[in-house]
């Protein structure tokens, strides 16, 4: 059986600079992989290939969802097949209250799916239920995107758009920095109830405190852009302990 | 229309006026009805530079428009010089060009001075300033005119590829005054930083006007200008960033920020954006205000005068300029001269 | 392909015009070309007193001696002032009446451009909906006004200006060409002299206009140019929300449109005028199109006055274009919120004048401007205070979105200070679509098209919401079909 996600020797470059190199991974459905490495090694690199980021070339391999070619598509298209990026920075966008913007791109995908639309009301009843239960005040939906929001903010609203969006690949770009102790509980608790038998997730961390919560079912280290290690959860604790050194000199 | 040609020929027809748009807020046609004489051949001795003690330097003189015509630095030579822009003969007119050119990775430092040892002049100066590829200028100028003179300076700049020119220009003004800075970024992924500073009191003019074009891909220009009215002095600044198309990555800012210090001074200002390419970015500020009673109070609360109040924050409020010079020498040069304006 | 080249050549592609039907009406027009006897023709059709007569042939010979401006940042062919027909109507379409005597071709035509004409149908519509009083002018003359009754009950005249001239000589003698003089500039000038219709308002002291008062413009004639006329009076401690919309048919030939519009604003009264214009912008090669030459100023005369005006600019093919505010009585308030979009060929320069003259009189201006095409967008504005503005205040957003290679925009703010206590602020940016932004919106599934009309509304929204809410979602859909090439 093929993995949800197989990357298979994948190398980009970025304004002419040697990011991933060979990188191969296979995520299958309904598990949950955690990506670390050092800072710089390639991480959002890889997310940003993953979901089709203009300015990132691919110069080999390839990555399929689903065993369809992922590289081939636009980004809206990847996004409505289901691959979704909470990204390590998230954006903002002023003048378009987050609420629109969710509606806008939930009507989108389903558009592009063949699906109904979402009436005005439902979509409200979700959203009041989701943002409840990340325990979110629904008044700031209704200001612009992102706009002015603290960085524990941004990061919620990242994964209110998941738990909305529904998403078959869930790609969270270290979704846990920022957070205040009660924020990582509820926000792990929100992805911890998103996981299902037909959704994988690829946890972009540096911290193991994230996967206290969410305990993945596999670990990678990504260093000098290819995964060098892969283990079980206890890699995690080992790296917390003993650091990247002896990975770094692997990617060398 | 300009003065230099007003100059030339003796024709007060040729003397820009409020009509022109590039003059409308500093007329020298309703100004002078008749052009003084050409200043004669300067003899005597000149006095020491000013401000020489902290600038160790070759320095170059030129009085009346007349002396050296120009000055080249050798590919990847470094020098320090002053450049003194003397007007020595009372009454007088003159009309001046002078070049300045770095050749390919040259390195200068340089101190411009505008000096009088008389009043009453009407001058014209032209500076040429082109820097090879990866030149570095530095620049500082002083212009301390006399308040019954007029002076128009143009400085051209051209900037090769990867050049960075670095210029400060602070003035006290003059019956009416004009500094006029044309830069262009020529051939991409230059740097350009102009600074400027005016403080004018009495019925002093200063005008401070500016072209910035980015006619090549990946340059940066900055732009700062403070200054302070006071009496019934004014200020004009007219600052325009053009971008051509093809001028892609271009990072262009502009800021002008004034203070009004009496009810019949003035400040006009003009910030343009003329932008012909979509890759970039390019914002400018205006500003125009007073100084703020709190913080006025509370230096007076602590004990200031209110005079020494008012000095020490308009000095603060304008001292931030100073900041973005780079090199030491003439940063301690600009500081002494704003100190000696800022004495109360 | 980088997603704003993309945008950029969909922008080429085509605008789609919704307005530009022809109506077949029988036409009354004066011979083209304006001489003093085109001048006394349109006065002698209008029925007019002998000083109005005398006020325009003033104007007329002012305006021989006066010149085109040529400072404006947009380029056209020399218009032949000969060449036009000065006055075109209707037939028997003289004077406004009741809604049964108008020919239902015209009431086709309102209906089709989404205009209610008929009272019964904005009555018989949504209960609570605001109700609008309508003054439609088609060409030269205004065909119909509604809810004139109801308005008059308390007071307030709206009414079309050829009427006001008959009818409210003493107002109209006293307020017209007070705020911008007869020879206040060419375009003016000529419009003093051959104006035809356009609406007039007066609120009475202390009275609240009970309903949005708009006056839809229709060019339909060939070889015609519109000249309408509007002056409002809002009298101490009154309000008024005023609208006015504007299209035009698609034609090859440029059309010329040179409006004036005078407000005078008396204590405490407070008028908002707001504008979505939409004349045909010509096509994507820049053949035809309006040239949309307007004076638009309001006199702040009152002490607490206040006046904004509010407009959305996305037709014609050169807009030349500034509504400012004299803000001469004290504690007076001057607003000016803006969205110009050009595609295509179309060339804007517009912007406003806050002239600071009273104490503590204060001004807001929020500028968006977005050029995609080959299209050049010019905010062009002055700010000044006079020595006696003590304690003047204005503040300046102007912001521009560039959408592809070869559009321009430009930023040209005047600003003079003459007294020590103005506070003067303005910021301006020019940017293109964010990359970043776009990225993220597609990354959640908004197809490049539906990206960019997001962040377009995003990028325009702080002044839409200055519209009142009727008349902001058809901006907001106006926004998007100007900018339809660059969204599919
Ligand atoms: N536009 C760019 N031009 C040049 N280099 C780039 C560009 N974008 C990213 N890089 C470089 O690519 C490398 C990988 O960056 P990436 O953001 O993927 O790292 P990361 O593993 O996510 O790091 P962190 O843990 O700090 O988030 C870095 O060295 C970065 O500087
Ligand atoms: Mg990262």
């Amino acid at each position: 059986m093929t993995a949800l996600l197989e990357v298979r020797n994948l190398s980009a470059r970025v304004a002419d600079t040697q990011i991933l190199s060979n990188l191969s991974l296979s995520l299958p459905a309904g598990e949950v992989h955690a990506i670390m490495g050092p800072n710089g090694a390639g991480k959002s690199t890889l997310s940003h290939v993953l979901t089709g980021k203009p300015g990132y070339e691919v110069t080999g391999g390839e990555a399929r969802l689903d065993d369809q070619d992922l590289l081939a598509l636009e980004p809206e298209a990847r996004a409505s097949r289901g691959v979704f990026l909470s990204f390590q920075y998230p954006v903002e966008i002023p003048g378009v209250p987050a609420l629109t913007f969710l509606r806008t791109a939930l009507n989108a995908q389903k558009k592009a799916r063949g699906e109904a639309e979402v009436s005005a009301p439902d979509f409200l009843k979700l959203v009041r239920a989701k943002a409840a239960g990340l325990k979110m005040d629904f008044d700031m939906l209704k200001r612009a995107l992102n706009v002015g929001f603290s960085g524990g903010e941004k990061k919620r609203m990242e994964i209110l758009q998941m738990a909305v969006l529904a998403p078959r690949l869930a790609i969270l770009d270290e979704t846990d920095s920022g957070l205040d102790i009660d924020a990582l509980r509820i926000v792990a608790e929100g992805v911890n109830a998103l996981r299902a038998p037909d959704r994988s997730m690829l946890v972009i961390t540096h911290y193991q405190r994230l996967l206290d919560y969410i305990r993945p079912d596999r670990v990678h280290v990504l260093a000098g852009g290819r995964i060098v290690a892969s283990g079980g959860p206890e890699l995690a604790l080992d790296l917390e302990r003993e650091g990247y050194d002896r990975f770094v000199d692997l990617a060398a | 229309m300009s003065l230099a040609q007003a100059l030339l020929t003796g024709d007060p027809g040729y003397l820009p006026s409020r009509r022109e748009e590039a003059w409308r807020w500093t007329d020298l046609r309703g100004l002078i009805r008749v052009l003084p004489p050409p200043a004669p051949a300067f003899c005597g001795d000149l006095p020491l530079a000013s401000f020489a003690a902290p600038f160790p330097t070759e320095e170059v003189v030129i009085v009346d428009g007349q002396g050296p015509t120009g000055l080249d630095i050798p590919a990847g030579e470094t020098r320090r010089i002053s450049l003194r822009l003397i007007n020595a003969a009372a009454g007088a007119g003159h009309v001046g060009r002078v070049r300045v050119s770095l050749e390919a990775g040259a390195r200068a430092v340089l101190l411009q001075t505008h000096e009088a040892l008389a009043g009453g002049y009407v001058g014209e100066t032209q500076i040429d300033i082109s820097l090879g590829d990866g030149a570095r200028l530095e620049r500082l100028v002083l212009a301390d005119d006399r308040e019954d003179a007029v002076s128009v300076t143009i400085s051209d700049v051209r900037l090769a590829r990867g050049a960075v020119f670095n210029d400060a220009v602070l003035t006290t003004g003059a019956r009416r005054q004009r500094l006029e800075t044309r830069l262009t970024h020529a051939a991409g992924e230059s740097e350009a930083r102009l600074l400027g500073l005016y403080r004018l009191a009495g019925r002093r003019h200063a005008d401070l006007t500016s072209l910035i074009e980015h006619e090549s891909p990946g340059s940066a220009s900055d732009q700062l200008v403070k200054g302070t009215v006071d009496g019934q002095s004014r200020a004009v600044f007219q600052g325009r960033i053009l971008v051509r198309p093809g001028a892609d990555r271009t990072d262009a800012r502009m800021g002008h920020h004034a203070l009004v210090l009496s009810d019949t001074a003035e400040v006009d200002a003009k910030p343009e954006l003329e932008i012909y390419a979509d890759d970039v970015s390019c914002a400018h500020g205006n500003t125009v205000g007073t100084l703020d009673d709190e913080a006025l109070f509370y230096l007076r609360q602590r004990g200031m005068s209110e005079a020494r109040a008012r000095a020490f924050l308009t000095e603060a409020y304008v001292s931030a300029v100073l900041d973005g010079i780079t090199d030491q020498d003439l940063q301690t040069v600009a500081r002494a001269w704003l100190a000696r304006e800022a004495a109360p | 392909m980088p997603a704003t080249s993309k945008t950029a050549a969909q922008v080429l592609e085509l605008e789609r015009y919704k307005h530009g039907f022809i109506t077949d009406i029988d036409q009354d027009v004066a011979p083209r070309g304006l001489t003093e006897e085109t001048v006394r023709f349109i006065s002698a059709k209008k029925d007019e007193p002998d000083w109005m007569l005398a006020w325009r042939l003033e104007a007329f010979a002012r305006w021989r001696a006066l010149e085109e401006p040529n400072w404006a940042r947009v380029d056209y062919p020399p218009i032949d002032y000969q060449d036009i027909h000065y006055y075109a109507a209707p037939r028997a379409g003289e004077g406004p009446k009741s809604l049964d005597e108008v020919d239902p071709e015209l009431l086709a035509t309102y209906a089709k451009l989404g205009i209610p004409l008929s009272e019964q149908a904005v009555l018989a519509g949504v209960e609570g909906a605001p109700r609008y009083a309508v003054d439609a002018v088609f060409d030269s003359v205004s065909v119909v006004t509604t809810f004139k009754a109801e308005l008059a009950a308390v007071g307030v005249i709206f009414c079309p200006m050829s009427e006001a001239i008959r009818e409210h000589g003493d107002l109209v003698r006293q307020y017209l060409g007070s705020v911008v003089p007869v020879s206040d500039n060419y375009f003016a000038c000529l419009n003093s002299a051959v104006f035809s219709d356009g609406s007039f308002v007066y609120v009475p002291p202390g009275v609240r206009c009970p309903m949005e008062l708009s006056t839809y413009f229709r060019i339909n004639a060939e070889k015609s140019g519109q000249f309408e006329r509007t002056l409002i009076i809002a009298d101490r401690g009154s309000y008024v929300s005023y609208l006015e919309g504007c299209t035009a048919p698609m034609r090859d030939e440029n059309q010329l449109h040179a409006a004036v519009v005078e407000l005078v604003a008396l204590d405490d009264a407070e008028i908002k005028y707001s504008t979505v214009q939409n004349w045909y912008p010509g096509d994507a090669e820049g053949r035809g199109g309006i040239y949309n030459f307007v004076t638009k100023r309001a006199d702040c005369r009152g002490a607490r006055s206040k006046v904004s005006w509010t407009q959305v600019e996305t037709g014609s093919a050169v807009t030349w274009k500034y509504p400012s505010c004299v803000l001469r009585g004290d504690h007076s308030t001057g607003e000016f919120y803006s969205i110009a979009i050009t595609n295509n060929r179309q060339q804007a320069d517009t912007g406003t004048k806050m002239i600071h003259l009273g104490a503590h009189t204060r001004s807001r201006i929020i500028s968006k401007g977005i050029s995609a095409g080959r299209s050049s967008s010019t905010y062009r504005g002055l700010v000044s205070a006079h020595p006696k503005a003590k304690g003047a205040r204005n503040f300046t957003q102007c912001d521009s979105l560039l959408i592809g290679p070869h559009a321009a925009a430009h930023t040209t703010p005047y600003v003079e200070a003459r007294n020590s206590g103005a506070q003067f602020e303005h910021e301006a940016t020019t940017t293109r679509l964010s990359e970043e932004q776009l990225f993220y919106a597609r990354q959640r599934g908004l197809t490049q098209e539906e990206a960019v009309q997001l962040l377009v509304n995003g990028f325009v929204k702080d002044v839409l919401q200055e519209l009142p809410m009727e008349f902001a979602v058809e901006a907001q859909k106006l926004v998007a079909i100007s900018l339809e090439g660059s969204v599919g």
